[in-house]
């Protein structure tokens, strides 16, 4: 198995695009500190300029990128069936299980990569701009909690994606699927069905980070933990799913 | 470390249609096995079952008694070569070839001696979305000699080869089937199997209507004689008053439905001159042109 999480991590070192979505996701991040920091204070928004959760709160966007992660997943399974390497790939393994295994693993390491840097960038970008807005930077428990929330959302995410595209197959549609679910279904169903909405993927994202949207209905988290476990089973399920049901198809 | 293929009532149908139907053959270590057919007749499905990319509806396709998902390191057993195989187009040819060995866990130096074997070297580092169509084929050899393995199961593999490359693979097929390996080429390019196969096996609308020795099948076509004279329309017809069907190839040369000593015998009581007499084993056409035609008439 090693050697083939192995081949996996070359397969994505070896290709340009998940570079560009690294860059994309750094960007979200740098933008979601931003919209935290400045907006603290004005009139409407969540924050005070002086609120102690201030850090906190910036640093959680080091998750922004989530999104980011999932379609990575979404590419690197769709793209074996875009471009024909999935002939090769069940070549050398036949047993496509396992390479849909390596490929969970794999995703989850350069999730974890790509948390990492998003999670110093958060932090240099938060203690930047708060002194800038003459806001407090707290370095508290909550930031570190919070850090550590956002890198096992990263790390959890990909694997998602993973099943997803194994389930969709289609690039194009599995994409699209995704962000329309993750934009508009999911938000929609948090904001209006909180009691649902929990047991979305963004959700339980918001419970494993304690913060996010639904941060002023936190009765409707589920434990961190929760939350944790919760996008585990979605990326083991639809694996699971996928490895039975679209995975065995024929390749002609 | 040899290796017999079997096809085993092998079948496989597509909602209605019949892409192949219980293919039963044998292919032997130490030679080379051409697999003939029209389009569409069922070559590549059959070789996709072989290779567990294709379940089939009934029947089996092994290794010596293995199939392919039973093989415990099927890249070091079995090299393989397909048609519309997948490469990344951003990735370059090195890199390719690193993750499958990666994969297979292999020697790293393999994807820099299978590359010089095959000749892209120079191009390794290239993307593959740059390369022409018999580099990528050139690429996908290269893919399936990795393992190094005793089996090689190549679906049209001189498709795009230039002339050099065709010659180079064809020797390097034989070469392979010396050192014990067996070989399965498919092919619709008929003079390139009569040049590298020593048996064939010939299928049309997914059945297999004729298996034996490329000898044994070209010997079965109405094999002739070329015959070149400058007196060709006295020996035209000599040999109709004979009832030998002779066909003209321009003014001087025919080819005679005879065999040389027939036709040098009945030259001779003619008085006739002959520049050039050869047996010609133009058989094999035939044979496939009757055999595949059949099933469609
Ligand atoms: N995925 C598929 N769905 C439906 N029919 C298919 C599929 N793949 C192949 N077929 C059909 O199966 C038959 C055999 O096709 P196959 O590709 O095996 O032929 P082939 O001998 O390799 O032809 P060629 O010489 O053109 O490569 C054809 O009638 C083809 O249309
Ligand atoms: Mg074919």
């Amino acid at each position: 198995m090693t050697a083939l999480v192995r081949a996996e991590l070359l397969k994505l070192r070896t290709v340009k695009l998940p570079l560009w979505l690294l860059v994309t996701a750094l960007a979200l991040v740098l933008l979601g500190v931003a919209a935290t920091v400045l907006t603290a204070g004005l009139e409407g928004a969540p924050l005070r300029r002086d609120d102690p959760q201030l850090m906190a709160r910036a640093v959680a966007n080091a998750s922004g990128g989530n999104v980011v992660v999932l379609i990575l997943g979404i590419m690197v399974l769709t793209q074996e069936f875009r471009f024909g390497t999935a002939t090769p790939s069940f070549l050398v393994t036949p047993k496509r299980g396992r390479v849909l295994v390596a490929k969970l693993i794999a995703i989850a390491l350069v999730g974890a990569v790509f948390a990492i840097i998003s999670a110093a960038v958060a932090v240099v970008a938060g203690a930047l701009l708060i002194p800038f807005k003459d806001g407090v930077v707290n370095y508290d428990e909550q930031v570190l909690q919070v850090l550590l929330g956002a890198i096992l959302v990263m790390v959890l995410y990909g694997p998602i994606g993973i099943a997803v595209g194994a389930l969709i197959r289609n690039q194009i549609a599995a994409v699209v699927g995704a962000l329309a679910f993750t934009f508009l279904a999911e938000q929609l169903l948090i904001a209006l069905l909180p009691s649902w909405g929990k047991w979305t993927p963004g959700g339980a994202s918001s419970a494993v980070l304690q913060l996010g949207d639904l941060a002023t209905t936190r009765g409707d988290l589920l434990p961190v933990w929760g939350g944790a476990l919760l996008l585990v089973a979605y990326a083991v399920v639809l694996s699971a799913i996928a490895a039975r049901l679209t995975l065995r198809r024929d390749l002609t | 470390m040899t290796t017999t293929l079997v096809f085993d009532a092998l079948t496989k149908r597509f909602g209605d249609t019949a892409a192949v139907e219980g293919l039963t053959a044998t292919v032997h270590p130490g030679r080379v096995t051409g697999f003939l057919g029209p389009n569409g007749a069922g070559k590549t499905t059959t070789l996709r079952m072989l290779l567990g990319l294709v379940r089939p509806t009934s029947g089996t396709a092994t290794f010596d008694g293995r199939r392919y998902d039973e093989l415990s390191a099927p890249v070091r057993e079995v090299g393989t070569l397909l048609e519309a195989t997948g490469f990344h187009p951003g990735r370059s040819a090195r890199n390719h070839l690193r993750i499958l060995s990666t994969a297979a866990g292999l020697p790293p130096g393999r994807p820099d001696q299978v590359l010089e074997l095959v000749g892209l070297t120079p191009e390794a580092r290239r993307k593959v979305g740059d390369y022409s169509l018999g580099m990528r084929q050139r690429l996908g050899l290269a893919a399936a000699l990795l393992g190094d393995p005793p089996v090689l199961v190549l679906d049209e593999p001189a498709n795009g080869l230039d002339p050099q490359g065709i010659r180079w693979l064809r020797s390097f097929l034989r070469s392979l089937a010396a050192e014990g390996r067996t070989v399965l080429v498919s092919s619709h390019v008929l003079p390139e199997i009569e040049q590298t196969a020593d048996d064939v096996l010939v299928v049309a609308k997914g059945r297999l209507v004729r298996s034996g020795t490329l000898a044994e099948l070209q010997a079965e076509g109405r094999g002739g004689t070329t015959v070149r004279t400058p007196d060709g329309e006295r020996l035209a017809q000599a040999l109709a008053d004979a009832g030998l069907v002779a066909h003209g190839l321009g003014s001087d040369e025919l080819v005679v439905q005879a065999s040389p000593a027939a036709v040098g015998e009945l030259a001779a009581r003619h008085g006739i001159v002959l520049h050039r007499l050869a047996e010609t084993a133009g058989g094999l056409e035939d044979v496939f042109l009757s055999l595949t035609g059949q099933v469609q008439a």
